[in-house]
């Protein structure tokens, strides 16, 4: 443990490990949040039931505007103690003022930074539930439609002929010589993410903890970033007409919580924490274990790492090697370019 | 700002639409009309003299649009001014892009206003009403017409005529990088994608100059007017240009359409969008096919030299970069980047993003060519008219004897 570098007031050391022995939110403060995020998600709930979101916006002042309201969480924000600060997101986003980098990446290791958080997902525990699909569309308010992070499921080999077979159709034997892999996949918050050196206006950066943001105040949505990332994990919000993605749940990790995903993945399969920190459980798992990152051929060194991944399916999607068989991604498929 | 309501079914999408595919295709008009107005001057090609007055003024209306077009794509147009604020340079395209755009307008207001003083001074001076006080503003206060002067702006023409070809190419290339910067997208991540943009720039340039001087020249000053010899060097050099276009189209082609020369993603996206996919006509018969059908119609003489038969090439030639730009945008995003099969794609008729904006822009275009053409004096009988026109101002201006 390192707890004697770090002094004990630091509000932003959320290693997993560290929350079991010293947690740093005090109970009172997190049963206040929970009581208010409560307290938000009932409002949503209520907002719902009276038939349009545009409707509770307007019925509950400028602050659920999201014309007025263009902050991170977009649209129908849960009532927080806007004295608190709930509304400034600079301050929410980057509580001590870390440097931010929008190129020049390599810099960011010549500062020593305190952290760097990344994710380890193990896909051997990956049992394709969405959990986390649905806790982060509740954590982060993400419109309809689109997603900071979702699980496709893949299908490689095949159902073959095999007399011996124990799957019987039409009086046929087949076996089963299938793999079935399910990857959850978000924003790598890559080392060396291309999304953020093409920005014109440099809305997004990448703090010096390693985690990639937009600013959704500088955006001018021209999409460039959404074209720019390899992984897909980049979007525009329809609400506040800014590009948009997964955030690690930086407001979550800047308190010492986890990112909503990693509390709420049944099997444990995502692991998050600070690679800084020999001690951490990412840390220690990526020692252990081979692990693969996707993309690795376009050199932009992500920081979510699969342990259990197929080669094939960390390079190209190739129906010829693995097969798609459920995503929320395909909104297409409508030209038969698969089998 | 209303509640963005199209429908979001999966999380790829085309998000560079028809607004995107309309920004190189009038960019790439801006380059080519520049460059071809600056024939003369640069490469002393003197034939093409009386083209510089329409080429400035045909340059003008394009660029000044040319980045209304991504603006419009834009979902936030509000924040513009961030463009110039933020530090992107050197490492964003786009950001880069704006720099370049801005420095060639400026360049061309200043050859539109050394270009027209001359003639802006004989009307502040001739003129009456309106036209005189309009032209007046024009000169700055410039009265010298002395030819120490007027050799003074030849000097300066030619000055800005070489600076802005490197612009006209940097303007372009730029926009070709903007996609090939793109690692993500493999249809786009080609090293060819700068000097395919500028050679099709250059193409479609010179076939909208045709069209605007057929247009222009023999539409509203009268056909007897048009020069052969003008129309012919054109086609000509359209001729020339489409032979590089073409080499370069056919080295993408060997590129990226063969298993063995190209990756795995490349190939596949080229192949399943190209080649019995959803654009296989749109670069087989209008990106390929047209350019070729335009490149022989230049081949004969007769044809070159007919009005008629020059804009129909010219016309051609312009449907056929306007595909390849759409092949190119639109093209490059058909290919997912994390699910299985291809993006799906309509482009819709009314809307943001749609044929409807697509049709305003170019609308634009022409309310922008139709005001320089009344109220800058390129056509030496409009001037004499409008020098006439005292206390009858503005009545003889469409119909010049």
């Amino acid at each position: 443990m390192d707890n004697n570098n770090i002094p004990p007031a630091e509000p932003s050391g959320g290693e997993s490990d560290r929350q079991h022995d010293e947690p740093l939110a005090t109970r009172g403060q997190v049963v206040a949040k929970g009581v208010a995020l409560g307290l938000g998600l009932a409002a949503l709930s209520l907002g719902r039931q009276s038939g349009r979101a545009q409707a509770a916006a307007s019925t509950g002042g400028p602050h659920l505007d999201p014309t007025a309201n263009m902050s991170w969480e977009g649209w129908d924000n849960p009532q927080l103690q806007v004295q608190d600060g709930w509304e400034k997101w600079q301050t929410i986003l980057n509580p001590e003022h870390l440097p931010i980098y929008h190129d020049q990446f390599e810099k960011i290791d010549v500062a020593r930074p305190r952290h760097h958080w990344v994710m380890v997902i193990d896909l051997r525990k990956c049992v394709g539930c969405q959990s986390c699909t649905v806790a982060c569309k509740s954590e982060n308010n993400v419109p309809l439609g689109v997603y900071r992070t979702w699980v496709d499921v893949y299908q490689e080999g095949r159902t073959v002929p095999d007399p011996a077979g124990d799957i019987v159709v039409d009086g046929r034997r087949y076996q089963m010589d299938v793999n079935v892999m399910n990857v959850p996949k978000l924003c790598n918050h890559c080392d060396d993410p291309p999304c953020v050196e093409v920005c014109p206006v440099k809305a997004t950066y990448k703090r010096q903890d390693g985690i990639v943001l937009v600013d959704p105040e500088v955006c001018i949505g021209c999409g460039t970033c959404i074209n720019a990332c390899p992984y897909g994990a980049r979007y525009m919000n329809p609400v506040s007409h800014t590009a948009d993605k997964c955030t690690f749940c930086v407001e979550r990790v800047d308190q010492g919580l986890l990112p909503a995903c990693v509390l709420s993945c049944v099997g444990r399969a995502r692991v998050f924490g600070d690679a800084n920190d020999p001690q951490s459980d990412v840390s220690r798992l990526l020692a252990d274990y081979p692990h693969v990152v996707r993309h690795a051929d376009l050199g932009t060194e992500p920081q979510v790492f699969y342990i259990g991944m197929s080669g094939e399916i960390a390079t190209a999607d190739d129906p010829d090697i693995q097969h798609m068989v459920f995503t929320y991604t395909s909104n297409a498929n409508s030209i038969a370019a698969t089998d | 700002m209303p509640l963005d309501t199209t429908p979001l079914v999966g999380l790829e999408h085309v998000y560079w639409g028809i607004l995107i595919v309309i920004y190189p295709y009038l960019s790439g008009l801006v380059a080519g009309s520049f460059i071809v107005g600056s024939l003369a001057k640069v490469f002393g090609a003197k034939k093409f003299e009386p083209l510089a007055k329409i080429s400035v003024m045909v340059t003008l209306a394009f660029l000044l649009v040319a980045a209304m077009a991504p603006l419009a794509d834009a979902r936030q147009p509000s924040r513009f001014l961030e463009l110039y604020s933020r530090p992107h340079v050197p490492y964003a395209p786009m950001g880069l892009f704006t720099l370049i755009w801005t420095t060639y307008v400026l360049l061309v207001l200043v050859e539109t206003y050394f270009i027209f003083r001359v003639d802006n001074i004989y009307l502040a001076t001739h003129a009456a009403g309106w036209r005189q006080t309009w032209h007046r503003w024009l000169t700055l206060g410039s009265r010298d017409t002395s030819d120490a002067t007027q050799r003074r702006d030849h000097t300066v023409l030619v000055v800005l005529a070489a600076i802005g070809i490197f612009l006209a190419f940097a303007f372009h290339g730029y926009i070709g990088f903007i996609f090939g910067a793109l690692k993500a997208r493999y249809l786009w991540s080609n090293p060819l994608m700068m000097p395919l943009f500028i050679v099709s720039a250059i193409v479609s340039g010179i076939a909208l100059m045709i069209l605007a001087y057929v247009g222009i020249q023999g539409g509203l000053v009268g056909r007897k007017t048009l020069n052969t010899e003008i129309l012919d060097g054109l086609a000509k050099l359209l001729m020339w240009v489409i032979f590089v276009d073409l080499f370069l189209d056919i080295v993408e082609l060997l590129n990226s359409s063969v298993s063995a020369y190209t990756n795995e993603a490349v190939y596949e996206g080229f192949h399943t969008i190209f080649m019995g996919g959803p654009l296989t006509f749109m670069y087989w018969g209008l990106q390929l096919g047209c350019l070729i059908l335009g490149m022989m119609l230049t081949f004969f003489r007769r044809l070159r030299q007919s009005p008629l038969w020059a804009s129909l090439t010219a016309f051609v030639v312009l449907i056929s970069v306007f595909a390849m730009r759409y092949d190119t945008v639109i093209g490059g995003q058909l290919q997912p980047k994390v699910s299985q099969g291809l993006v799906a794609y309509a482009l819709p008729w009314l809307g943001r993003d749609s044929v409807q904006t697509a049709v305003g822009i170019f609308g634009i275009v022409v309310l922008l060519l139709s005001l320089q053409l009344l109220l800058l004096p390129w056509e030496s009988t409009w001037i004499a008219v409008w020098a006439r026109g005292r206390g009858r101002m503005a009545k003889n201006e469409e119909a010049p004897q």
